[in-house]
């Protein structure tokens, strides 16, 4: 059975019952690579496809999914969504879009033809370990390798939308650990192409040993306060870690500390921050979300004031508003909202005034996963960097603390470059920002 | 779940490629999950997963592929084209499956294959979000959770192996946010879990549930800044073992001594930590969250004592881990599903218990934190520097708790502060986690009883 009769045979149960839903339907091919000792040791295949059902019946939501696609198996998604709806609370705004358009992404951008063989794809991945154990205090390359992900997602719903996505990311990565007499230190990093001929290993390779030689002998600076530089990378987990702020569904459900603060100027009026999900040099590109609204330009912070948070139907028509494009659901989970791709956009600062005096520029953060607390804006993180004056790095920085409240964080900036950098997994678009007075714990 | 015929045929078919070992990982998960947003149900989801991996090993070599089809043909393309680059004549010959009748320690009754139990969980959240509201007006909201797992897995290996089992996860719990007249939020949270059914219920009050998450929050929302520096911390019971997991755990895991990768590698036998210390690993305890019956390798799970009296006695060991290391295996393989090759892993990892007590170690610092709850973290294994955060702590001075603190994480490396432990305490009790590492994430315990490190850096932003 082809998938559009898989997702007919759904939706004509649907019907029968009485209900409304959207299927989602993942499927997704990887090869992973991975070497030691110039040989490979770790060489993975998959394939796999996830069917994932939202139904709507009597105003109450119900999720189920299936990894078999089976008649049986699809007709029992079906019934356990059904009984799962009941138990739900009544939400009389979750509906499924009336839209019966039909719309594909562009397969020439977003996966564009690949006949690299797999011996050309062993070579890289043998290369980001041999071009790194050859260089000087490299003692070891433990995590190395390459990954090559195709996704294709389709979305059905009752109303006849349909959405259909096929996507690539070749992905490189290498961590060196260093080690000079009793220092050592362990840093890496990645490249993300959707195409592999545009993966630079050599870049790789010279960035993480750079980045990793240059770190071996920090030490703490003295406790106190800083101005912080993070890189493109540390910003791009910073913000990450409190996605919360720009969250709808957060604000409806009474947990977005900025819920009622729309209109209200809350960060310094440098800042300007917008959801761009068309930009198409980066990899989370969105055409449409995962109801099947078109995807837009969002802003979310203009000149420190907030404008609007990113919704699904749901929560915009809570807020009544018209959603923003931003739904989010995987076939396992529940609609939920999510910024497609960060912007910030750039300043007016150049080097003279961005980096004048003295400063900490960090580029490694630890625990940014348990040490950021959401709800209050509250933070610690291990932090490694580099103490800087006037751009000049003059001391490499390990075994300290940076702290503090990211809310109030952004209203007590000194500058906003003038240039926007992309994380490495081009997710996030930004320039670099100077935070003032940040707390740093070291001797 | 997979025919053991086709099961041979397919094993049968790795060796004729070669391979020197090769295994099937049949798996069927069951999930059922409950989301509430204070009295209101948020979400109610079920689906089951099934898949199959197949492993290959060539020298110390993996090769691994998984499938969403329970089809002999398929399978055998797949070892097909993993061995593609490898090929050579059979070097190992086939073994008839012998069928190991598995036996269940973690006994189990209000299972997901027979119930889902959805009013008697929604009466509990609901329950326990009536308690934290009671607790104080400033608790703005409650979000509550059940997750519950029926994983059954079938392991076939060219060794003959042939064995399943059956691992029932349950897990619930509710986190409460406080706001004050100024609009500042904290947050709070209590959960529980184990290797059970939801009989785990009859042993939960769903009033202490929403308490504690209350109190927490509460103890939060009038939260000062963390001074910082290094200082003395007393570490809480339970989930303030997560310190000896991240610290300590995973650099005794051989995914990262095999690679060299860990600063423990070449010290066994050595006296790795303070004469206090004694930590061990253990997946047999009753119904424990960690707990398993046998790994995801088919080896019967054991104890495992990893440090005695200060000394490394044992890594975890996984197959591979046994190959390139030469070290026994310790039934730790273990992976979150069938789309990840095996790893070596923790399961119930633990400090013994010791003989001072709380008081003891608050009068013995003139300033330093006291970590009663902690957070998650993590370890560069290689260097052995972590992190983790804390998420309930108070400042200490001149021998007494003075107040709450916030935003305070605890940094340093495992080495160090291994040696650093100076006095543990006996109110020993554990606490369930998430651990994430190379082969997804898998349910782990962390415990230990209250403990005092003598210095540790506390990173504030007071």
């Amino acid at each position: 059975m082809s998938l559009s009769h898989e997702a007919d045979y759904v939706m004509s149960l649907l019907d029968k019952a009485g209900a409304e839903g959207d299927l989602l339907i993942d499927q997704q091919s990887s090869l992973a690579l991975s070497v030691k000792d110039a040989t490979l040791e770790e060489h993975k295949v998959s394939s796999s496809q996830v069917f994932g059902l939202r139904v709507i019946k009597d105003n109450k939501a119900g999720i189920a999914y299936s990894e078999a696609s089976d008649d049986a198996a699809l007709k029992s998604m079906v019934e356990q969504a059904l009984v799962n709806a009941t138990y739900s609370e009544t939400e009389a705004r979750e509906r499924i879009p009336a839209s019966s358009d039909e719309t594909s992404t562009d397969d020439s951008l977003l996966c564009p033809v690949q006949e690299t063989g797999i011996e050309e794809k062993i070579e890289l991945a043998l290369q980001l370990e041999t071009g790194l154990t050859e260089k000087a205090w490299v003692k070891n390359v433990p995590y190395n390798g390459l990954e090559e992900v195709q996704r294709e997602s389709y979305l059905y719903n009752s109303a006849g939308r349909t959405t259909h996505s096929k996507s690539r990311i070749n992905v490189a990565y290498t961590y060196a650990l260093l080690e000079k007499g009793e220092h050592n230190v362990m840093s890496g990093s990645g490249q993300a192409e959707r195409l592999f001929s545009n993966l630079l290993p050599q870049d790789l390779i010279n960035h993480v040993y750079d980045s990793s030689l240059a770190l071996l002998e920090g030490k703490p600076v003295a406790t106190g306060h800083y101005d912080v530089i993070f890189d493109e990378e540390c910003q791009a987990q910073v913000f990450g870690a409190f996605s919360t702020l720009f969250s709808g569904k957060a604000a409806k459900d009474g947990i977005n500390p900025m819920r009622d603060k729309v209109g209200e100027i809350i960060t310094d009026p440098r800042l300007t921050i917008s959801d761009q999900p068309l930009l198409t040099e980066g990899l989370s590109y969105h055409l449409f979300d995962s109801e099947g609204s078109l995807t837009r330009s969002v802003p979310l912070i203009t000149e420190g004031r907030l404008d609007s948070f990113v919704h699904n139907t749901v929560t915009a028509a809570h807020f009544n508003l018209d959603t923003t494009g931003n739904a989010s659901r995987g076939p396992k989970s529940a609609l939920d909202v999510a910024v497609h791709q960060l912007n910030v956009a750039a300043g007016t600062d150049g080097s003279n005034s961005l980096l004048a005096g003295e400063y900490l520029e960090l580029t490694d953060l630890t625990g940014t996963h348990s040490g950021a607390n959401a709800v209050s804006g509250d933070f610690s993180f291990g932090a490694s960097g580099f103490l800087c004056r006037d751009g000049k790095r003059v001391q490499p920085v390990r075994g300290v603390t940076v702290a503090g409240n990211f809310y109030q964080m952004l209203a007590k900036i000194n500058a906003v470059g003038d240039k926007q950098r992309w994380n490495w997994e081009r997710s996030a678009l930004m320039p670099a920002i100077r935070f003032a007075d940040v707390a740093i714990s070291g001797d | 779940m997979l025919n053991p015929i086709s099961a041979q045929s397919v094993i049968d078919h790795a060796l004729s490629l070669g391979a020197d070992f090769a295994e099937l990982y049949v798996e069927r998960n069951q999930l059922s999950s409950i989301q509430t947003l204070s009295s209101k149900v948020q979400s109610v989801q079920s689906g089951i997963d099934f898949g199959i991996g197949v492993r290959l090993f060539y020298g110390d070599k993996i090769l691994y592929g998984y499938t969403n089809r329970p089809d002999e043909q398929e399978l055998k393309r797949i070892a097909s084209e993993l061995a593609a680059r490898d090929l050579r004549e059979a070097v190992q010959s086939t073994k008839t499956f012998d069928y190991r009748q598995n036996t269940s320690i973690h006994p189990a009754t209000r299972i997901l294959s027979k119930q889902f139990d959805v009013e008697s969980k929604v009466a509990y959240l609901m329950a326990a979000n009536a308690a934290a509201r009671n607790e104080s007006a400033t608790i703005n909201q409650t979000k509550g959770f059940c997750l519950q797992r029926e994983q059954a897995v079938e392991i076939f290996n060219s060794e003959g192996l042939h064995v399943d089992d059956t691992r029932h996860y349950i897990r619930a719990g509710l986190s409460a946010i406080a706001v004050n007249d100024q609009g500042e939020q904290a947050s709070g949270g209590w959960n529980d879990g184990g290797l059970l059914g939801w009989e785990l219920s009859e042993g939960l009050e769903a009033e202490n549930t929403g308490r504690e998450a209350a109190r927490q929050a509460l103890v939060n929302l009038s939260a000062k800044p963390c001074p910082s520096g290094k200082m003395p911390v007393v570490i809480g019971n339970g989930f303030g073992g997560v310190i000896f997991h991240e610290a300590c755990g995973h650099l005794l895991e051989t995914t990262s001594v095999a690679k060299k990768a860990s600063v423990f590698h070449d010290r066994m036998g050595d006296m790795i930590a303070s004469p206090v210390v004694s930590a061990v690993d253990d997946g047999t305890m009753v119904n424990e969250w960690g707990s398993i019956n046998l790994d995801d390798e088919g080896m019967p799970t054991q104890r495992t004592q990893l440090i005695k009296d200060g000394q490394l006695t044992s890594f975890l060991v996984d197959r591979m881990g046994a190959q390139r290391t030469g070290y026994e295996r310790t039934g730790s393989g273990r992976r979150e599903s069938y789309k990840y090759a095996p790893a070596s892993r923790m399961r119930n990892t633990f400090i013994e218990p010791g003989d001072a007590t709380l008081d003891d170690m608050i009068s013995s610092i003139d300033r330093g934190i006291y970590a009663s709850h902690m957070g998650g973290g993590s370890v560069q294994p290689g260097t052995g520097e972590f992190n983790f955060a804390v998420t309930e702590g108070y400042y200490v001075e001149d021998g007494k708790i003075q107040y709450p603190i916030k935003a305070a994480t605890l940094i340093s490396t495992g080495p160090e502060v291994l040696k650093q432990i100076s006095m543990v305490g006996t109110d020993f009790s554990l606490a369930c986690g998430m651990c994430g590492s190379v082969s997804g994430a898998v349910p782990t315990t962390v415990g230990q009883s209250t403990l005092k490190v003598d210095e540790i850096l506390v990173g504030g932003n007071a």
